[in-house]
């Protein structure tokens, strides 16, 4: 349907950014506190909005935004994930005196450009979310700007995330050279048609598959996750750890479906993307394997996820992406909220020693991160099992058995390292007192939705397997 | 009545643990009994599973069917001969664990109690459980709580026991879930039909080719776990760092999950790849039974002496699975019981010795018997059994397993016959060292007797060991009909072969029509 209903979403967003911006400015101090409701009041409008426009497919600008029911369980994803982002960051913006209302207006318009991306039809106005996403995300990573390694997060971010752009610039200019349109159909059609501009054409989707690797950190374009992961506000840490990877994964699967599939065999699209896959899931988690960071331990390990979720799209089974885009949600966001919790007003714990003997001193946090940590290993009956075995079943059904081989070895690698942190929780002695902040109710909130989301995702994920499919059968 | 048994059974230790994690913390002895109590709930059901099964059918009883995540991953339980014995040896083991825990775990009670009431649930899921998914769910579940028990109450170099215990069970079982789904890919294009279902999968012609490749990673899982002998290097480490209570509950129970393994699924399922992989197997298990034999007899820790004379009896009771014949099979599964207890009982023995001396030393102890006489003689009862002695246990496994193996390969029997003579030199040498002779050390003659608890702990095992030894039939012929349908399965002539790698299976019609049927019979037997 036609309806101006389509810009709801993204303008709600973006019209809280700005309601938060200018309350700060006009009361100060006395409103800081509750800055973070109005903006989960916005969020829950929002997702009110969602929830009635299922099955409405909403579109405008001739069909180039079209929330159909994919955009739609992918923008709750999103919604979910800024709830509990802000949830997480309540007590850290205080402890660790970052301007709220600034990382709230930023946290919201990332938001909205990663909503304009998922719900999207066409690759340029893709591309103007993907620069409303990441602009905010560098000046998100920056906040802390008294801290160098933030600063340095932020100018790494920066510059990388540029030449990313610029090169999906370059791809999306050869793309409209050879097809005559930025639409994603027409991007297909060019790409399918045996035209003199053909070659234009595949170079240009190479080109944009490069500039989204940067994005989702597949390999080799991952250099700046670690640095980043680590100097970023840690509650920025998770937003960045799950929301580009929703928007980026959702529009590639607009692009395959498109396609028809991941296209034949022997196509060059098909060779890099698998090639990508495979160098993510190995490289991320052997260097996982060395970290002693927790935060870097965790980038890694979310670069190893960002491969198994490219199997998947490989494999043709997007119910399957956006289930694990899901696990990843409560997974990764789970796993940084007890990052957060890690910290007081004048230190964050983050180094794995720090975690020695934890597991024991705050039994609920230990058994929650322990839990997440497992997930992510791939143990059943959590969620990541669930999502990891949907997506390895689905390559054994396309023939691709070489990769579903690689991603179990790499899963069993991986629980390695994830056990390697429980370790520490449960069987060291604590080398230095670490005292935690405790009265943090947002946060045990959203480590408490976490474990639940872990749980059920993997023990009983009916109505939520049915809802993605049901969503992804419109493709 | 028909109360679903088996589920209960598998979920009742697990609402126990569930229970247990919101009572206070400040009453270990409170939380104990109740660890305890469910426990012994969940052995009691399995004592009315053991009176109420069915010795006359072949087929599966007391079935428990439900969906579950749809596309054929179902909940789907079943009891047979196979696993009757098994899960009675699990439930029967766990309240004798968790009332010898009692004095050797004094921190951290509600943790340790929570973590081997989940591991009981994620034992006997994987030994009820007929569905290919669910089985692995429990499979892998399981490790979780192991690699806390060893990881948190285990000895000094518990941290990395720990870690190649997982690490090792989790490569096996990593390429085993890739098999899970190939059969499942090929079992959907054979027949159109989603399935992870056992029942459903031995249906399936499939080409020698895959079913070695398949076999092979099945096999690795399983292996791993028996351990056979190359693959047997995490055992002793684990066993020796674990707690009392771990070591026995790997030693009488996580073990036999491997061979189980085999029986249930690696060997049914891929019938043309065991008939041609079977000399190889059959020699690593001669190889574990002979490598554990005389590691055993050098052993200067008394727990890792009990622990690689473990790799030698189990080696025994893959070479009588290999053997393929009746008596072999009934021989390894009366032999993993008799196994499951008299190792359990040695561990335990061992874990009273060591709370008493806090060293595992052979040359630390000497004379024990002076000071210890009752003691004494439940220790020489369950090594006797361990060791084979006719009128116990061991003796009725052992010769069953010899008689399977001596059909097969004269070569092979005479081989393992030849090293069992080992057990008895390698327990029984231990027993002079450590009980008998003068006092070596003063200190060993202020060790009080065995207490109540401790005899309480073991003399259910003993009295289980002379009933078993003495009048085996009753279990052995709730054997029969399972094991000679496995049998069937295992030996029958080459099917519909199809040597594509994957697609294009077909499924003989006939049997098609005849699965609902077997399911409609397995209905009646629950009610």
């Amino acid at each position: 349907m036609n309806s101006g209903l389509a810009l709801i979403p993204p303008a709600v967003i973006v019209a809280a950014a700005l309601v938060v911006l200018l309350l700060e400015a006009c009361f100060g101090k006395a409103i800081r506190d509750s800055l973070g409701y109005i903006g989960l009041g916005f969020l829950a409008a929002c997702g009110f909005f969602c929830v009635r426009s299922w099955n409405k497919s909403y579109s405008y600008f001739g069909g180039r935004l079209d929330l159909n029911n994919l955009a739609l369980v992918l923008i709750g994803l999103l919604l979910l994930a800024a709830v509990m982002v802000i949830l997480i960051s309540f007590k850290y913006i205080e402890t660790r005196s970052l301007p709220a209302a600034e990382f709230l207006a930023l946290l919201l318009l990332a938001l909205a450009g990663a909503m304009i991306m998922v719900s999207s039809n066409s690759l340029l106005i893709i591309f103007l979310g993907l620069e409303i996403l990441s602009v905010s995300s560098y000046a998100l990573a920056g906040l802390h700007f008294q801290d160098q390694k933030s600063a340095e997060a932020a100018a790494k971010y920066f510059l990388l995330g540029s030449l990313a752009s610029a090169l999906l610039v370059f791809g999306l200019a050869l793309l409209y050279g050879a097809g005559r349109s930025l639409d994603i159909p027409a991007v297909a059609a060019a790409l399918h048609g045996a035209s003199s501009l053909h070659l234009a054409a595949v170079a240009g989707l190479g080109l944009v598959v490069v500039a989204f690797g940067f994005k989702v950190a597949l390999v080799p374009f991952h250099m700046w996750t670690p640095d980043v992961y680590e100097g970023a506000p840690t509650p920025a840490t998770a937003f960045f750890s799950v929301v580009p990877k929703v928007a980026v994964f959702a529009v590639l699967i607009r692009i395959l479906a498109a396609l028809g599939g991941p296209g034949d065999r022997g196509g060059p699209f098909f060779w890099v993307l698998a090639a990508l896959a495979v160098l993510t899931m190995l490289i991320g988690t052997l260097a996982a394997l060395r970290q002693t960071n927790i935060k870097r331990l965790l980038a890694y390990s979310s670069i190893a996820h960002a491969g198994y979720i490219a199997v998947g799209l490989l494999a043709g089974d997007y119910a399957g992406v956006v289930f694990y885009l899901a696990v990843y949600l409560f997974m990764g966001l789970g796993a940084f909220a007890a990052v957060t919790a890690l910290s007081r007003e004048d230190a964050e714990f983050l180094e794995l020693d720090d975690l020695a003997g934890l597991g024991f001193k705050y039994p609920w946090l230990g058994v929650s991160f322990s839990a997440l940590l497992l997930s992510m290993a791939g143990f059943p009956p959590l969620a990541g099992f669930l999502g990891k075995f949907y997506i390895f079943s689905a390559a054994v059904r396309q023939d691709l058995v070489p990769l579903a081989i690689i991603g179990v070895l790499t899963s069993f690698i991986s629980v390695f390292f994830y056990l390697r942190v429980i370790v520490f929780m449960y069987m060291r002695a604590p080398s230095r007192e670490v005292d935690i902040l405790q009265e943090n109710p947002g946060l045990f909130l959203v480590l408490f939705i976490c474990l639940l989301g872990v749980l059920q995702l993997g023990l009983n994920p009916g109505n939520i397997l049915a809802l993605i499919r049901m969503a992804v059968i419109g493709l | 009545m028909n109360a679903p048994l088996l589920s209960l059974i598998v979920f009742l230790p697990l609402a126990g643990a569930f229970l247990i994690m919101f009572l206070p913390k400040g009453r270990p002895a409170a939380l104990r009994i109740v660890a305890l109590a469910f426990s012994l709930c969940a052995f009691g059901l399995s004592i009315i599973l053991y009176f109420r099964f069915e010795p006359g059918t072949a087929a599966f009883q007391f079935v428990e069917r439900a969906r579950w995540l749809g596309f054929g991953i179902d909940y789907h339980l079943g009891l047979d001969g196979i696993n009757l014995g098994l899960v009675l040896l699990t439930t029967f083991l766990f309240p004798i664990v968790l009332l010898s825990s009692g004095t050797a775990i004094q921190d951290r009670v509600k943790e340790f109690l929570i973590f081997l009431l989940v591991l009981e649930t994620g034992i006997i899921g994987v030994f009820l459980s007929l569905n290919l998914f669910l089985f692995y769910i429990f499979w892998e579940a399981m490790l979780i709580p192991m690699y806390f028990l060893i990881g948190i109450w285990g000895g000094k170099r518990r941290v990395y026991a720990t870690l190649k215990f997982v690490m090792f069970t989790m490569f096996g079982s990593v390429l085993m879930l890739v098999a899970i789904i190939v059969l499942f890919t090929a079992y959907h294009r054979a027949t159109g039909l989603y399935s992870f279902d056992l029942v459903d999968y031995l249906q399936l012609g499939l080409s020698p080719g895959l079913q070695m490749w398949l076999f092979a990673a099945f096999g690795l899982a399983f292996a791993v776990k028996v351990p056979l002998f190359p693959l047997h290097t995490w055992l002793p480490d684990a066993h020796v760092e674990a707690p009392t209570a771990g070591s026995v509950i790997l030693a009488a129970v996580l073990l036999k999950m491997g061979a189980y393994g085999f029986l249930r699924f690696g060997i049914p399922l891929f019938p043309d790849a065991v008939a041609r992989l079977w000399p190889y197997l059959a020699g690593l298990s001669l190889a574990g039974i002979i490598y554990g034999g005389f590691m055993a007899l050098v052993q200067k820790d008394i727990k890792s002496l009990v622990a690689y004379s473990s790799v030698s009896h189990m080696g025994l009771v893959m070479l009588a699975v290999f053997s393929l014949t009746f008596e072999g099979t009934e021989g390894a599964l009366f032999q993993m019981l008799s196994h499951g207890l008299s190792t359990g009982a040695l561990f335990l023995i061992v874990g009273m010795l060591y709370e008493r001396s806090h060293t595992r030393l052979i040359r630390d102890y000497g004379g024990l018997s002076r000071p210890m006489p009752v003691f004494s003689a439940f220790f020489l009862v369950c090594l006797l059994s361990s060791a084979g002695l006719p009128g116990l246990n061991g003796f009725v496994g052992e010769i069953l397993c010899l008689f399977g193996v001596f059909r097969t390969g004269k070569i092979l029997a005479i081989l393992a016959a030849g090293t069992i003579i080992l057990a008895a030199a390698y327990l029984l040498n231990m027993f002079r060292r450590v009980m008998q002779g003068p006092v070596t050390n003063e200190r060993v003659l202020r060790f009080r007797d065995i207490t109540l608890r401790e005899a309480a702990c073991l003399a259910p095992i003993v009295i289980l060991m002379f009933w078993m030894g003495l009048y085996p039939q009753p279990l052995l012929r709730k054997m029969d009909a399972s094991v000679s349908r496995y049998l069937q399965n295992a030996n029958r002539n080459p099917r519909i072969l199809v040597n594509k790698p994957l697609p294009a299976i077909k499924v003989p019609t006939p049997l098609r029509a005849v699965q609902p049927a077997v399911e409609e019979k397995d209905k009646p037997t629950h009610e």
